[in-house]
């Protein structure tokens, strides 16, 4: 190294010992290292010399300007810890917000289909689809509805053609598994299905029904009612009781509407429950045996339950939803919300 | 259908308050919807199924009520004696059609002060919502209400030729309802007429011209059945309806004509005055025999599940007036009431007992047998899309498949049919099964920016409807939409199909054929030479104020390409080396033709291609333009020597000049 750049070196490192400030660090930093400082100074006298020595003498200086570096900066940052410039105190806050990432989220309609659907299929219930757009024999016939039954006429099922419609239940596709499969079945059916029902704050011409069907032998009420209450304590939570109702499906015989506790006012009775204490969730009954009959199922040797419930319907009564269109209109304020 | 607590009392006795009552009824299935107090009266409403048009009485709740509380049940009398003159005399009937009219039955009171009914009919009619009309009208109500039978009374002395016929309506007669509604009537709807005209909707409301006035002396009672489907359509067709069709469409009980006609005959007379003339005209077809059904005891245990004792199960039958005709260890022969019609089959008496016995009085079990269940290859990749999407920020929407024909005409990608056309639609607006998700995707987006909200991200999995030969196509698609760029949006169709591991072959092929799309920026993605969807910047005709980029990608074919099977590869334990090229092309050469002139030399050391970025600029020819890229090169058995991959290097240069015209970027 040369003398002058040895003199420098020397010059820093006696300097250096004596600071005791963080103002003194930045003071020599800029008095070294500086556009105009003692490094820089040193830096132009490179283009004078003899061009051999050139590399060798800017290879020098930069090593003494790393040296100056390194040293300034753990001083500096031993120096900064716990004490900043005086009038211009930092304390960290950790209360401030932490940058954030925007991810989407699921519809509130997916959401609830995959908690019912995953409550079922830890009880061994697989997952089944048929077509929407439906024959009339998959949606009445073989479901045991008789030909002249009001919901077939054009005022409560949407038709493209003579018979050929617009699903009004997820109950086909029941049929459809039971004609494909022989017992033991254990399905769970989500999906869309349609009623020409003007659209109102509780109605909608398109919304979302999960069917289940069990069949097997020695399959009973009593388990019916069992599977459904596994199925209640776990979405809606341990606390809710669950109540059964006498009902009428064409397709189910004993046929049952199932309520829980309301679980706004603790079935004390509100306006959710209209005072009763009770919500409907979703109706349920024992397959009758015209249905197995349709597939060509042996009523004696086997039984099964079913049950179908609608998605929007669940999904308002658990989020407190007082408005159906909600679902369909997709504002990010609604969407972002579950 | 409204009852009053206090009549109900007039048939069984029971200690139950309203309330407890309610709770009751609603346990057995006729679910209470409202308890309102109606003087010193309570008025119940109760929610009769469709099945069990026998509870449309308050006689067929008070059945039930005995066999909730094991009381037993009182029928008011109906003892009448015919008085006076004969009643084949004073009326013709005629029924031309007996299978919409099977029994239609007539009774004649004479010499009857019309009035305002005494206070306890009016209090009671009232109380159910009824508005009194006069003492006749009102007991053919209050009658009703009892027994579930509608009936009718005619003036007598406005019946042309004291002739009643039961026939079809002639195309284009008309009549006047009670109700004040002039209706025109065709020939598929019956009606009771005299010799010249209509005066009655059979079974759906009376004629204005026969009713019963102030000044009506004499009266005809008919007491009829008719079938329920004529009842239903002719009251929808005409728009009206009233108590009597809603009972009809549900159907009566055949064997309770009788006794309702008599039962009225015997109230009006008793306060209308007047006599009863002697018989009563009944034209019937043949009676139907009492069903007789046979209920295996251990059949109703395997159902419900519950060992219920044939003793209690007897009881219940018997309380419901099912007639038990033996019971023979197993078996119980049963006689079914002709006022249950729903009931017909064992399982339809394994239903009534455990009704009565009480739902929530059957265990609940878990006794079915452990299964295990597996996802389907459609729910693994459905949920993997919505998974990824709603980590890269998008919200998932969800829109309807029926919708407006006109907003659809640019977005028909997949099929060149006509969309599916619904028969009976709501509106125009929601008249046609869609073809694409696009456009209610587009709408929501515009839902959106009118609340001042033009960052939007969202997506959809739904399905298509595609014409097919019967029913139609349906196809499962993901639509996407996004505040970002043409190759962002590219990006995540990338990321989808590497990380659903689909190897097939994917290309990128302009595309302008839809206005959705604004012509520069818009391609066709084709996997295996097959299209699988369409990306485009959105056209300006959208209306967006900001840039919007449009995906719709067929996901049953994602879902035949997914790939789960995971193998993992052991990392070459040797160093990757890159090289960086920058190299000048003519503006129309793609980077897919670079990309695939470099893949075809089949190097063995080469990894991966790496685009970087294109530059147009000063240093740059016009009509050409930089292409930068990487390419990194590794072995899996040695170090490689820097001379192999600048060998390798030249090759790729060479190829690429000979092929594309290619030189390396000078500045």
């Amino acid at each position: 190294m040369s003398e002058e750049l040895q003199n420098v070196q020397k010059k820093f490192h006696d300097e250096v010992v004596t600071i005791k400030t963080l103002q003194e660090a930045e003071q020599l930093k800029v008095k070294y290292l500086g556009r105009t400082g003692i490094v820089s100074e040193l830096m132009k006298v490179i283009p004078k010399l003899p061009v051999g020595d050139r590399a060798s003498y800017g290879k020098q200086i930069n090593s003494l300007k790393d040296e100056i570096s390194r040293i300034l900066t753990e001083h500096i940052d031993k120096l900064s810890i716990g004490k900043k410039p005086a009038g211009k105190r930092e304390v960290f806050d950790p209360t401030l917000p932490g940058k954030m990432y925007n991810p989407g989220k699921k519809h509130p309609i997916t959401q609830t289909i995959e908690d019912i659907k995953d409550v079922f299929s830890r009880l061994g219930f697989e997952v089944a689809y048929g077509p929407e757009v439906e024959l009339e024999y998959y949606n009445f016939d073989a479901l045991n509805i008789p030909s002249d039954h009001p919901s077939r006429t054009d005022f409560d099922t949407f038709y493209i053609k003579d018979d050929i419609l617009l699903r009004s239940q997820t109950s086909t596709v029941q049929i459809r598994i039971m004609e494909k499969q022989k017992p033991p079945i254990r399905i769970i059916a989500p999906g869309i299905v349609y009623r020409p029902d003007t659209v109102d704050a509780r109605h909608s011409f398109m919304f979302h029904q999960v069917e289940g069907l069990l069949v097997d032998e020695g399959v009973s009420f009593a388990d019916l009612k069992g599977t459904l209450n596994q199925f209640i304590k776990s979405y809606f939570g341990k606390n809710i009781e669950m109540r059964l109702r006498p009902s009428f499906f064409p397709f189910t015989e004993p046929s049952a509407e199932v309520d829980i506790s309301c679980s706004l006012c603790s079935g004390k009775g509100c306006s959710v429950c209209s005072y009763s204490g009770w919500v409907e969730i979703l109706g349920a009954g024992m397959v009758d045996p015209n249905v197995f009959e349709a597939v060509h199922y042996d009523a004696e040797k086997y039984t099964g339950f079913a049950f179908g419930l609608g998605v929007e319907r669940v999904t308002m009564l658990k989020y407190g939803i007082n408005d159906i269109r909600l679902f369909y209109e997709n504002d990010l304020r609604f969407l972002s919300q579950f | 259908m409204k009852i009053s607590y206090n009549w109900l009392k007039d048939y069984i006795c029971f200690e139950l308050s309203p309330k407890m009552l309610a709770d009751k009824l609603t346990g057995v299935g006729l679910v209470v919807a409202s308890i309102e107090s109606v003087e010193d009266d309570y008025c119940i409403e109760i929610e009769v199924t469709a099945n069990r048009p026998d509870c449309l009485g308050i006689v067929g709740i008070a059945r039930e009520v005995a066999a909730l509380t094991k009381g037993n049940i009182q029928f008011p009398a109906t003892d009448i004696s015919g008085s006076s003159g004969d009643i084949s005399q004073l009326v013709k009937v005629e029924v031309k059609e007996s299978i919409l009219c099977p029994e239609y039955t007539a009774r004649v009171v004479r010499n009857i002060t019309v009035k305002p009914s005494p206070e306890w009919l009016q209090k009671r009619l009232k109380c159910i919502g009824l508005r009194p009309v006069n003492n006749v009208v009102d007991v053919t109500n209050y009658v009703m209400m009892e027994t579930g039978q509608p009936l009718h009374a005619f003036d007598l002395e406005k019946v042309s030729g004291r002739q009643i016929r039961v026939r079809r309506a002639e195309n284009g007669e008309e009549i006047v309802a009670i109700n004040g509604a002039k209706r025109v009537l065709f020939h598929d709807m019956l009606v009771i007429a005299d010799e010249k005209r209509p005066v009655a909707i059979a079974g759906v409301m009376g004629g204005k011209d026969t009713e019963v006035t102030d000044s009506t002396k004499n009266i005809l009672i008919e007491c009829a059945q008719f079938e329920t489907r004529q009842v239903r359509r002719t009251s929808k067709a005409l728009g009206v309806a009233s108590d009597s069709s809603y009972r009809f469409e549900r159907g009566t009980d055949p064997l309770g004509l009788d006794y309702a006609s008599k039962r009225t005959a015997k109230l009006i007379s008793e306060i209308a005055g007047g006599e009863i003339c002697k018989g009563v005209v009944d034209i019937g077809t043949a009676r139907n025999e009492a069903k007789k059904v046979v209920l295996r005891v251990d059949r109703l245990q395997k159902i419900l599940g519950v060992e219920i004792n044939s003793d209690v199960i007897l009881d219940i039958l018997a309380r419901l007036q099912f007639k038990i005709l033996n019971h023979v260890d197993n078996f119980i022969d049963i006689e079914i009431p002709s006022f249950r019609g729903d009931v017909s089959r064992e399982i339809d008496l394994i239903e009534e007992v455990s009704r009565i016995y009480d739902y929530n009085n059957i265990p609940t079990k878990t006794s079915v047998h452990i299964r295990g269940s597996k996802k389907s290859k459609h729910e693994i990749v459905e949920n993997f899309i919505r998974d990824s999407l709603v980590g890269l920020g998008f919200y998932e929407a969800k829109t309807f498949s029926i919708v407006n024909p006109g907003f659809l005409k640019d977005a028909n990608f997949w099929s060149g049919e006509e969309a599916v056309e619904i028969a009976n639609p709501l509106r125009q607006e929601e008249s046609i099964l869609r073809t694409s998700l696009l456009p209610s995707l587009v709408k929501a987006k515009l839902h959106n920016a009118n609340h001042g909200n033009e960052r939007v991200k969202l997506f959809e999995i739904a399905k298509v409807y595609l014409k097919g030969k019967k029913l139609p196509d349906e196809k499962n698609c993901l639509s996407l939409l996004d505040f970002t760029d043409f190759f962002e949006v590219k990006g995540i169709v990338q990321l989808l199909l590497k990380n659903l591991k689909i190897r097939a072959k994917c290309e990128w092929v302009e595309f302008n054929e839809t206005r959705l799309f604004n012509g520069e920026k818009a391609a066709k993605i084709l996997l295996e030479g097959k299209t699988v969807g369409y990306l485009g910047e959105a056209s300006k005709e959208l209306g967006f104020k900001t840039p919007c980029t449009l995906l719709e990608l067929d996901v049953d074919v994602l879902v035949r390409k997914a790939d789960f099977d995971k193998k993992y590869c052991l990392p070459s334990p040797y160093p990757m080396i890159l090289r960086d090229f920058a190299i000048v092309v003519d503006e129309e050469k793609t980077w897919a033709s670079i990309e695939n002139c470099i893949n075809e030399l089949k190097i063995p050391l080469l990894k991966e291609v790496n685009y970087f970025d294109s530059y147009r600029g000063k240093q740059i020819q016009e009509g050409k333009k930089s292409i930068a890229f990487n390419v990194s090169f590794q072995s899996h058995d040695r170090t490689l020597k820097s001379e192999e991959v600048d060998n390798a290097s030249a090759i790729i240069l060479d190829a690429l000049n000979k092929k594309l015209g290619a030189e390396l970027r000078k500045q």
